[in-house]
């Protein structure tokens, strides 16, 4: 097994998650990793954990910017009325996902872009000096910007979803 | 002595600081309850953001093989070194594919308005050469069977991404059910003749081509003929597959809003990908990319899903992503009939 079929067993889902807190779209976050790996493994990067967060992040901004496209196209076929869940998903349990996905998902939008930056190649399993050359920042700001994103991803969250949400914490 | 900051105890929770400061930062929090308070607050903000960002998570899935990707890599980076000519058959594929099927139409009736016929036009000067370098005598271009039978290790795979797409086509209907009623007859096409031009000199499909009108393909495949629903239908036609009998080939053109032809193709997954590689005018072909994964996969202007020995196919000059999606759709709906 060499480095890079290691770091596809140990990061793709991973990856797969960085790519679909940004893009929120389950098959397309898939496409985008595998994409990453492809490139990954057509080129064959010397730090190849950094490069395949910062080929994922690059893909997702052009992803946003052909969503635009996109939109045009799919629009050409029909008006679709709403899209909501399916009956067959309408499960309590899945309800009950669904919404705290979307509470988290809004909290994690109030973040500045930098911060929510951060904080994903963290979760995403980069380590301050990783992160700091992605991002630009200073390794030592590093931990200021995720001390702030953390705490701001937790109070915006409360606050729309001050019913309280033990569960997670334990 | 001064108290830690909570960013330093966010970077030695994170053990992102060096042994010394680590050692550093302990014996402080040993003697300083106000710090060591501070610490487990941070620990708990810490485990807390991680809780929260677990639930922003995509259902999981199987990865797909590493070799599948390896060899999306390994025909990337040959392809390189083919750059050019990739890059002119990429802009044509639909033209190509266009050729294919709508030179016909271009010839028994030059200006049809369709998307298909205007770009044959463009490029019916070059329909003898296509016909001449047909796919099937190119040391290049690799024959269906092979194909087929080198993706046949992945085919488990492919059939586990088929069935999350259905599922996934299922909760976020992105294209949803249009409401163009299908109509029972197929308008007036300019295709009258039932030869299809790239079909007749490549051997390998052999045989002739048939245009059927709506009826006639339900009477022929009943609800499997592959097709959008509530799209209206433009054209049908059925090829024999190279085994003949029941395993003919189907494609039936449908018109979007916009004008737009797409073409929905079901067969032997060896016909198939054949007719998506058979590249008329090529003087080289390069390996279709969108045949090389075995489950789904795209180039600019088709998009293919296996299903065993079979394979469904979309061809359009849309982008990828439209594509896709119609992809989705397809197969959903095929898979409910």
């Amino acid at each position: 097994m060499d480095d890079l079929e290691q770091l596809y067993q140990t990061t793709y889902t991973a990856v797969v998650r960085f790519l679909y807190r940004k893009v929120w779209d389950a098959d397309r976050a898939e496409d985008l990793a595998q994409e990453v790996f492809v490139r990954a493994l057509a080129h064959r990067p010397e730090k190849p954990r950094a490069w395949v967060f910062a080929v994922a992040a690059n893909l997702a901004r052009d992803e946003a910017r052909a969503a635009i496209r996109r939109k045009r196209h799919l629009t050409l076929m029909t008006n679709d009325p709403d899209q909501g869940p399916s009956p067959s998903m309408a499960a309590d349990d899945q309800v009950e996902r669904d919404e705290r996905l979307t509470a988290v998902h809004d909290a994690l939008d109030t973040l500045t872009p930098r911060d929510r930056e951060v904080l994903l190649l963290w979760d995403g399993g980069l380590s301050y000096p990783e992160i700091a050359a992605q991002t630009g920042l200073a390794v030592g700001a590093v931990g200021t910007t995720l001390a702030r994103a953390r705490k701001r991803l937790v109070d915006a969250y409360d606050r729309q979803h001050n019913t309280g949400d033990n569960a997670a914490h334990s | 002595m001064r108290h830690i900051p909570d960013e330093e105890l966010h970077a030695y929770l994170d053990q992102a600081l060096s042994r010394a400061q680590c050692v550093e930062i302990e014996s402080h929090l040993a003697s300083c309850a106000g710090c060591s308070e501070a610490r487990d607050g941070i620990a708990a903000l810490r485990d807390r953001t991680t809780a929260l960002l677990a639930a922003l998570a995509p259902p999981r899935r199987f990865p797909p093989i590493i070799d599948d990707l390896r060899e999306q890599a390994a025909a990337r980076t040959a392809r390189r070194d083919q750059a050019r000519r990739v890059a002119v058959w990429a802009a044509s594929i639909a033209a190509a594919v266009a050729l294919g099927w709508g030179a016909n139409a271009y010839v028994s009736r030059p200006h049809t308005g369709t998307p298909a016929s205007i770009a044959a036009s463009e490029r019916t000067t070059r329909t003898p050469a296509a016909r001449a370098v047909s796919t099937p005598a190119s040391p290049d271009s690799l024959p269906g069977d092979e194909r087929a039978a080198r993706k046949d290790p992945a085919a488990s795979d492919a059939a586990s991404r088929t069935v999350s797409f259905t599922s996934a086509a299922r909760r976020e209907p992105e294209l949803p059910p249009a409401r163009a009623p299908l109509m029972a007859e197929p308008p007036r096409t300019e295709v009258s003749s039932a030869t299809l031009p790239s079909a007749e000199g490549d051997a390998a499909l052999g045989g002739i081509w048939r245009t059927l009108s709506w009826a006639g393909a339900r009477d022929e495949r009943g609800d499997s003929v592959p097709h959008l629903d509530g799209l209206p239908v433009v054209e049908v036609q059925v090829g024999p597959g190279k085994t003949g009998g029941n395993k003919s080939i189907m494609v039936v053109a449908q018109q979007l809003k916009s004008g737009e032809v797409i073409r929905t193709i079901e067969g032997p997954a060896a016909d198939v990908s054949q007719l998506l590689s058979s590249r008329p005018g090529a003087a080289s072909p390069s390996p279709w990319p969108s045949m090389e994964s075995a489950g789904i996969a795209g180039g600019d202007g088709a998009m293919a899903m296996r299903h065993g020995d079979r394979m469904l196919a979309i061809t359009a000059q849309l982008p990828n992503d439209s594509l896709r999606a119609m992809m989705r759709r397809l197969n959903a709906e095929m898979r409910q009939k």
